[in-house]
């Protein structure tokens, strides 16, 4: 299953090209990817466009299209994403019961594992194995946010 | 019921300057709405205490030295006085391995303080944090002589005095709304309410819809990104009919809904709502001084300085996505199985967070 995270890798470079946070996703569906995207918060002004959402929006469609109950559809799909999902996307995985995430680096800023216990949360338990190729998600990550994020507002100063 | 009632009982509980008349008074409004701050955990009645060594010097003029080195040597207890009289708190007991005695030596305390420590040493309760609040200050104190530095600000969250009544007046208005629209424009279904407080005027309103099955389609979501569409973004094509601006006009409602909006502008309840969104800086640059906060300062990005009105209680997939849009404050009505605010989680209370917004419930008499 690893190996499609270089798909993901290819989804993240994608998004900083176009000036995103780098990260990708793709939902597998036994060995096929059946949906695929990248970050697109700063296109469309809006903060909860994250790659796992952009994929489970493909995903319904896929299944509205097929004619295949979402529900059972979501059970069988394995995530893999380059970093770890944020407490949202998490919380919205966990919610539609995937079957596993399988993501890259950790996100200690907003990580759905690292910060809170989502699951707990929720009340439902999936697989989810981290450290894919971490160094390499991270990097990306780490090249992006030495520039500054053309969207948002200077960091107002802390006041003493 | 009686108008007059809620000036009066309003204008006593907060003791501010009599309200001027308000033009929000024609509205009817639900007089046993109360608006309740949800604070964290440190504004919690409830104080934690831990046991800590302390002794009881033979002279007062020990005191000085005993006191130079614990502050140098074992730096406890900012919260509370170090002395009570001839008691001195020495290190929390959970810190001592072997005997108070060795400890002490071991952060090289002069042999006349620890020979001045370690007589008459009793293990005592005090308090484990600094008292936030008077209520929890008077509390603390009966324990040991406390430090406390009020915060007037937290107190009126606490005692529910931090809105004028003009304010309390609005935010009822909108849980009316809520319900108005919820019922007679959205089947049944869950509503949430984007505000710009500053005029205030809405900005987008999201109903959560039956026919769209995704279970992750929910209002909140929908809302913030309604918002975005008021900021010329917006992501999902939405199968709903939104209000088209006019050329002329300053704002945009394109985050409203035509139906919400249609009712809004039909019902004599809320002939005073204002609706409309301030454009993003492409389209107007503001002039605006140096101390303004970064929305007057850089207009509109994603929700910042707005208000989120909710029907319910978030989940926790749309309580983050309100902290990633980095909303302003949150009012709900009603509380959720699956709440992540108050009922299952404090989602406002995960100090690692890079956005914190404060969080209100509307409590109805009798709930």
């Amino acid at each position: 299953m690893a190996a499609f995270m270089e798909e993901a890798f290819v989804e993240a470079r994608r998004a900083r090209d176009a000036g995103e946070v780098p990260v990708g996703c793709v939902f597998v569906l036994g060995d096929k990817v059946i949906a695929r995207g990248g970050n697109q918060v700063n296109v469309t002004r809006n903060a909860t466009r994250h790659a796992e959402f952009i994929c489970i929006d493909t995903t319904l469609a896929y299944c509205r299209e097929k004619r295949l109950p979402a529900r059972q559809l979501f059970s069988e799909i394995s995530v893999v994403v380059t970093v770890e999902p944020c407490i949202m996307c998490s919380a919205a995985l966990h919610t539609l019961g995937v079957k596993e995430i399988i993501y890259g680096c950790e996100n200690d800023r907003f990580g759905g594992k690292t910060l809170v216990d989502v699951a707990a949360v929720v009340g439902t338990r999936i697989d989810i194995i981290g450290g894919v190729r971490a160094e390499e998600a991270m990097d990306l990550l780490k090249e992006f946010y030495k520039g500054e994020n053309p969207a948002a507002p200077p960091v107002a100063k802390k006041k003493k | 019921m009686a108008r007059a009632g809620i000036d009066q009982q309003t204008d006593m509980e907060i003791s501010a300057p009599p309200a001027k008349r308000c033009k929000f008074m024609a509205t009817e409004v639900d007089d046993n709405l109360e608006i309740k701050a949800v604070l964290t955990t440190e504004y919690k009645k409830d104080i934690t205490l831990i046991k800590v060594h302390s002794c009881q010097l033979e002279t007062k003029q020990q005191l000085q030295s005993v006191v130079q080195e614990l502050s140098q040597k074992l730096p406890h207890f900012h919260h509370l006085k170090r002395v009570s009289d001839r008691n001195v708190l020495i290190c929390p007991t959970a810190e001592v391995e072997h005997t108070l005695e060795q400890h002490l030596q071991g952060h090289a305390f002069s042999d006349s303080v620890v020979k001045a420590l370690c007589r008459d040493v009793k293990v005592i309760e005090v308090p484990a944090d600094r008292a936030k609040l008077r209520m929890q200050y008077e509390k603390m104190k009966k324990y040991w002589p406390c430090k406390f530095h009020p915060d007037k600000y937290a107190e009126s969250l606490q005692n529910g005095s931090n809105f004028t009544s003009k304010q309390r007046i609005f935010h009822k208005q909108m849980a009316q709304l809520l319900r108005s629209l919820t019922k007679n424009v959205n089947a049944g279904q869950p509503v949430g309410i984007c505000v710009d407080p500053r005029q205030p005027s809405i900005v987008a309103i999201a109903g959560s819809n039956d026919t769209c099955s995704s279970s992750h389609r929910h209002c909140s979501m929908l809302l913030v990104d309604y918002v975005a569409r008021s900021q010329q973004g917006g992501a999902t094509q939405h199968q709903v009919d939104f209000v088209q601006d006019d050329d002329a006009s300053k704002t945009t409602l394109r985050g409203i809904p035509k139906a919400f909006h249609d009712y809004i502008r039909q019902d004599e309840a809320y002939k005073d709502v204002q609706c409309g969104a301030q454009m993003s800086v492409e389209y107007e640059q503001q002039q605006v001084e140096a101390t303004a906060d970064n929305l007057a300062k850089y207009g509109p990005y994603l929700c910042t300085g707005y208000d989120v009105y909710l029907l319910r209680e978030p989940c926790l997939m749309c309580a983050m996505a309100l902290v990633h849009s980095r909303v302003k404050r949150i009012f709900f009505l009603l509380p959720s199985d699956n709440g992540a605010l108050a009922t299952r989680f404090q989602l406002h209370d995960v100090k690692e967070l890079n956005h914190h917004y404060e969080v209100f419930q509307f409590i109805t008499d009798g709930t």
